[in-house]
């Protein structure tokens, strides 16, 4: 188990002081039974696919992750090293759970999965990314996606 | 993730985050998320374990229907069980000789990479994928980079609009991922902290990594000092080994 009080004292101090954005707003939009939801991963990972210029500090764009792409074709370039990377080298559904998604698709447990996934690299402020996040909102409405998974690392 | 979360419902799309620091989300208010016990960089859990993943990720989703108001945060009630400590655990590969020496020049890094490759190619064969590839250039290429950084010699071409600062990263990136890759060659994978403790004690890729951090820190650049300091060792193994 890995718990904030398992990091060292400094990433604790580290991640207790970082100025988080604030929102006056609370939307929280519902939606139909999961069984017939669409499902996207949307993840701040900073994933890329293979031959894409690597996410670097400050970014805020984003990355287009086709639900096809073979695996061998997604890496990470998350700028941190702060977090373990041997998960994901095992297995990218620990990450991106597209294929799990699809089992899950399969026994009839969610509708179906998005025909796309998007990335962004998470080290970087949030508040730079809304023009991106809205863009890709659009882009997930047009796949008809209402369910959005959001993984972190 | 949270903040992600909140644009995202602003344009009408109705979501869950995993969340890894449950601080953050609660600060930030996500509308839906399930606090997950998991290392950094594990949001889904364990490895190669697709039912203990389905688990995770239908507990989060299911929030979706269950949850009656935005800052819903569900705590997910299992550990990663493969986050465990193997006792004696080594890697499938032996080195070909200490690093007593200190040295970490272009032969003898490739002489570390050399012993290694049959078991990064094993875990590739076996995982049908790897993650070495940011930098774009051969391993072979990557050490010939990381040593001719270090000694102020001619460095490989990097991609058109890439300063060999920021192509350093994607190399040392690069190297790491290639090595941990090749640690991972057997089913017998431990905790990470086992592996980073074993890679940081005990390869000369490590040594150049920290010697390469040595060097930007004391850069009069600012890029290059930060990607020194943050994008070279990890700050626990920074710690442990008293690098400052």
């Amino acid at each position: 188990m890995v718990r904030m009080t398992d990091l060292p004292a400094s990433t604790q101090t580290g991640m207790a002081n970082l100025e988080c954005p604030s929102f006056d707003t609370k939307p929280f939009i519902a939606g139909p039974p999961l069984s017939q939801r669409r499902v996207a991963v949307v993840t701040s990972a900073g994933l890329v696919r293979r031959g894409e210029r690597p996410f670097i500090s400050g970014d805020t764009d984003y990355r287009v992750m086709p639900a096809e792409v073979a695996p061998d074709q997604i890496l990470m370039s998350h700028v941190s090293v702060n977090f373990d990377r041997t998960g994901f080298q095992r297995d990218i559904n620990v990450v991106f759970p597209v294929d799990r998604l699809r089992d899950m698709a399969g026994a009839k447990v969610i509708g179906s999965v998005a025909a796309t996934h998007y990335s962004f690299m998470g080290a970087s402020d949030p508040r730079g990314m809304q023009a991106n996040v809205k863009a890709v909102a659009g882009r997930l409405k047009a796949d008809r996606v209402d369910a959005v998974l959001l993984t972190p690392v | 993730m949270s903040a992600l979360a909140h644009y995202l419902e602003d344009e009408g799309l109705p979501t869950v985050a995993i969340s890894l620091i449950r601080l953050h989300t609660e600060k930030i208010g996500s509308p839906r998320a399930l606090w997950v016990p998991f290392e950094l960089g594990r949001p889904i859990g364990a490895p190669r374990d697709g039912s203990f993943q389905r688990r995770v990720i239908t507990s989060a989703l299911r929030l979706l229907e269950t949850a009656t108001r935005s800052g819903t945060i569900e705590d997910f009630p299992d550990d990663d069980p493969t986050a465990v400590d193997l006792p004696g655990w080594q890697p499938p590969f032996a080195l070909p000789a200490g690093i007593a020496d200190g040295g970490h020049d272009q032969d003898s890094l490739q002489r570390e990479i050399d012993a290694i490759a049959p078991y990064y190619e094993r875990f590739m064969a076996a995982s049908r994928r790897s993650t070495v590839g940011l930098s774009g250039l051969a391993i072979g290429d990557c050490v010939r980079f990381l040593t001719g950084f270090i000694a102020g010699t001619p460095l490989p071409d990097v991609p058109p609009q890439t300063s060999a600062v920021q192509a350093l990263r994607w190399v040392v990136d690069d190297l790491k991922a290639y090595y941990f890759e090749a640690m991972s060659a057997d089913e017998l994978s431990p905790a990470s902290r086992q592996m980073q403790s074993w890679f940081w004690d005990r390869t000369r890729a490590a040594q150049a990594i920290i010697a390469v951090r040595r060097q930007l820190l004391a850069s009069d650049d600012k890029r290059a000092q930060a990607i020194g300091r943050m994008n070279m060792v990890p700050g626990a193994q920074v710690l442990r080994l008293g690098l400052g």
